[in-house]
């Protein structure tokens, strides 16, 4: 769901001392510039590769933790529709997962290295999944705005230099735009519903602003900057570009329910950029270092899956066959 | 035809259907391979559809009420699932065997009904028999290769088959219109269905390595055709009903 | 631990002591091919994690035939899969320049005309 391509400061450090082969830096760059992917077995920058699984990586965590808050709510789902749609989006998460896990392995990591990384807290995964899904109308929340604010974020990472994450991207578009329209239909029966159905969504948007508005990540003006990343197509857009371009799309169509949202300084500017009030920075520090309401349990879930499954990995395994990194 | 009878077999049918696709999609998002995860879950909701198509017939041949309400605001006394279907998932060994041995028994039932006399029930036959044909390819594998896998799944999964045998066999609960099923060509009955059942599966878990458990009739786990449940449905109805049951009747979701 | 989702209520946490996965369970990769109409090329869509052929067309099936038609799947094991070096892309640099190869390279209705003007050929 979510890419991160904000730099921790040290990251940033690196990428700008990291010498590489002019000349090879110089073809590679010169691909990039004109328009052409990068395949996996070229030649890449160290910081081009340990960027790209950093970021595809935290990616493919976020569709696998992000399948947990929303699976809660399968075995409630209310009719027929609503739990078959529900049972289809979860396993699309699921999916997108392996999709992204294996863009990232085609750079060399493999997916239980990655799996002990986001088990051990060693990467990270999308700030957002670290909040409670409390009742039926969260399921909508999610399924319209967070998925909506992911499609941003992804339809724009699709444009990028890697060949095979673009392509992933690209299909993870095509299905989440389902997702998109099953969470406008969910949002849509409950705003124009009974008023305990209006009321349980409204508390759903209250408690998802905040959370939606650090999904882009800090304002530009505190994100460690890499112009290499830009020139690179790692980063495509500022977190503040595409936070606007999401409140343009998805302000209009919660107001347009009589729905409200929790900051009367939310509005559009004469310059057409949203203003709003500080959505408190530092708790993102604090869910993103670990101190989220589901932190804990969105691990311990993970670490259930992973020790529960090991005897069937274990007995599907063919000892004399040595894995390779796949293709593409 | 017979009303009553064609109506209790839509029930019984549709009910296991929707319990143990509700059961099996609890592992949406915890499987032990991202691969698994998905397919296993595609599976459930396979079975939560197939449940729906058989709801909808009930309502629209004979005036039942509409597939939602069927499943979500019925009594649990008036499910006619069987017992096996309403088990927790366990560990992963339980819910591939009962996967296994409920779909097998899925796939001869969809196979024998395509000769149906009652229509709507042979047409949604001969729709769903390709998925519930993959459903039994893909419990085949996993049964294969887990019980000829290490010790340890090799040991999970006889146990795992020892203790789901009876409730199993509790699949074939006859009902009260065997007779008029079978006279009427709806259906030939449980009897020959667990017959055919047994035939298809004993040779795969022989190659599997597995032994079959000994049937003690004694044993067997009854009830559920009659609206004898164990302690484990109600609970899961409350649970899927709650979002329901949470508002005015009429409220639409 | 107590949580909002009713399943994870229900399962054994205990079972998750140290929660990693073992590097050694690594399942090899299979390249999978998609088919979506007969008469159509089977077109390479991505990869999936599976010990056997037979396991990795049965997971290829939810994963990559989920949505719309589909009439087959191939699968290859990654390793059996060969390719060129991608640094070797030049051997193909001149191939467009060969427009000999092209049926748009062979244009002769010019010199029918001027030969039919030329010799006052009627039809």
């Amino acid at each position: 769901m979510y890419g991160s391509t904000n730099l921790s400061e040290e990251d940033a450090r690196r990428m700008n001392t990291t010498v590489e082969d002019p000349e090879k830096l110089e073809a590679f760059e010169a691909r990039i510039a004109r328009g052409e992917k990068i395949e996996p077995q070229d030649w890449m920058p160290v910081e081009y590769r340990k960027q790209l699984i950093r970021m595809i990586e935290q990616h493919a965590h976020s569709e696998i933790v992000g399948a947990l808050p929303e699976g809660t709510w399968i075995t409630r789902a209310p009719n027929f529709r609503r739990k078959l749609a529900l049972i289809a989006k979860v396993q699309d998460e699921v999916g997108h997962g392996q999709l992204l896990y294996s863009a990232a392995e085609t750079l060399g990591k493999t997916r239980e290295e990655m799996m002990n990384d986001l088990l051990s807290g060693k990467s990270k995964y999308s700030n957002v999944f670290n909040y409670p899904a409390n009742t039926w109308a969260d399921i909508a929340v999610i399924g319209f705005l967070v998925d909506g604010a992911a499609i941003v974020n992804q339809t724009i990472n699709s444009k990028g230099s890697y060949g095979p994450y673009c392509r992933a991207l690209e299909r993870i578009c095509y299905e989440e735009s389902f997702h998109l329209k099953q969470g406008h239909d969910n949002v849509v029966y409950l705003a124009t519903g009974t008023k305990h159905q209006r009321a349980i969504l409204q508390d759903a948007i209250n408690r998802w602003y905040r959370p939606l508005l650090h999904f882009f990540g800090p304002p530009d003006v505190q994100s460690a900057h890499s112009e290499k990343l830009m020139k690179w197509k790692v980063k495509l857009a500022s977190n503040d570009d595409m936070r606007n371009q999401f409140l343009d799309m998805y302000v209009p169509k919660i107001l347009e329910l009589d729905i409200t949202f929790p900051d009367p300084n939310l509005k559009k500017n004469e310059d057409g950029i949203w203003e709003f009030s500080d959505p408190d920075w530092d708790e993102f520090k604090r869910v993103i270092n670990g101190d989220g309401p589901c932190n804990a349990e969105r691990i311990a879930v993970r670490k259930f899956a992973e020790e529960a499954g090991r005897w069937v990995r274990q007995a599907l395994m063919n000892p004399s066959e040595k894995y390779q990194v796949p293709l593409a | 035809m017979n009303n009553l009878a064609i109506k209790d077999l839509l029930l019984k049918m549709a009910d296991d259907a929707l319990i143990i696709g509700h059961r099996n999609s609890e592992w949406t998002g915890i499987g032990p391979i991202l691969e698994e995860d998905l397919a296993f879950s595609s599976m459930a909701q396979d079975k939560i559809g197939h449940a729906q198509a058989l709801y909808s017939i009930l309502h629209e041949t004979f005036g039942e009420a509409d597939a939602d309400t069927l499943a979500f605001k019925r009594e649990e006394k008036d499910f006619k699932c069987c017992q096996f279907v309403e088990q927790p998932i366990g560990e992963y060994d339980f819910s591939i065997v009962r996967h296994f041995l409920f779909d097998h028994a899925e796939l001869i039932r969809y196979d024998m009904l395509t000769l149906s006399s009652f229509q709507q029930l042979a047409q949604l036959a001969r729709k769903v028999k390709g998925e519930i044909k993959y459903h039994v390819m893909h419990a085949d594998i996993f049964v294969k290769k887990l019980s000829l896998g290490t010790e340890e799944s090799k040991a999970r999964m006889q146990s795992s088959l020892n203790y789901a045998w009876h409730m199993a066999l509790g699949i074939f609960e006859k009902g009260e219109f065997e007779g008029e099923l079978a006279s009427e060509n709806i259906f030939a009955g449980e009897e020959e269905l667990k017959k055919r059942w047994l035939e298809k599966i004993t040779p795969i878990l022989e190659a599997a390595g597995l032994k079959v458990p000994l049937t003690e009739d004694s044993k067997i786990v009854y009830g559920g055709r009659k609206g004898f449940h164990s302690e484990y449905l109600k609970p899961l109805l409350d649970e899927m009903c709650e979002v329901v049951r949470s508002d005015e009747a009429t409220a639409e979701w | 631990m107590s949580s909002l989702d009713p399943r994870v209520n229900r399962l054994d946490f205990k079972k998750a002591t140290d929660g990693e996965v073992h590097t050694n369970s690594h399942l090899i990769t299979w390249e999978v091919f998609h088919q979506d109409k007969r008469g159509k090329q089977a077109v390479h869509v991505g990869i999936v994690h599976a010990s056997t052929p037979e396991m990795a067309l049965i997971l290829a099936k939810e994963q990559y035939a989920r949505r719309g038609k589909t009439t087959n799947l191939w699968v290859a094991k990654t390793s059996d899969v060969y390719t060129f070096s991608t640094h070797d892309e030049d051997i193909f640099e001149t191939t467009p320049e060969k427009t000999f190869r092209d049926p748009a390279f062979y244009k002769v209705r010019d010199r029918i005309e001027k030969f039919q003007n030329r010799n006052k050929v009627t039809i």
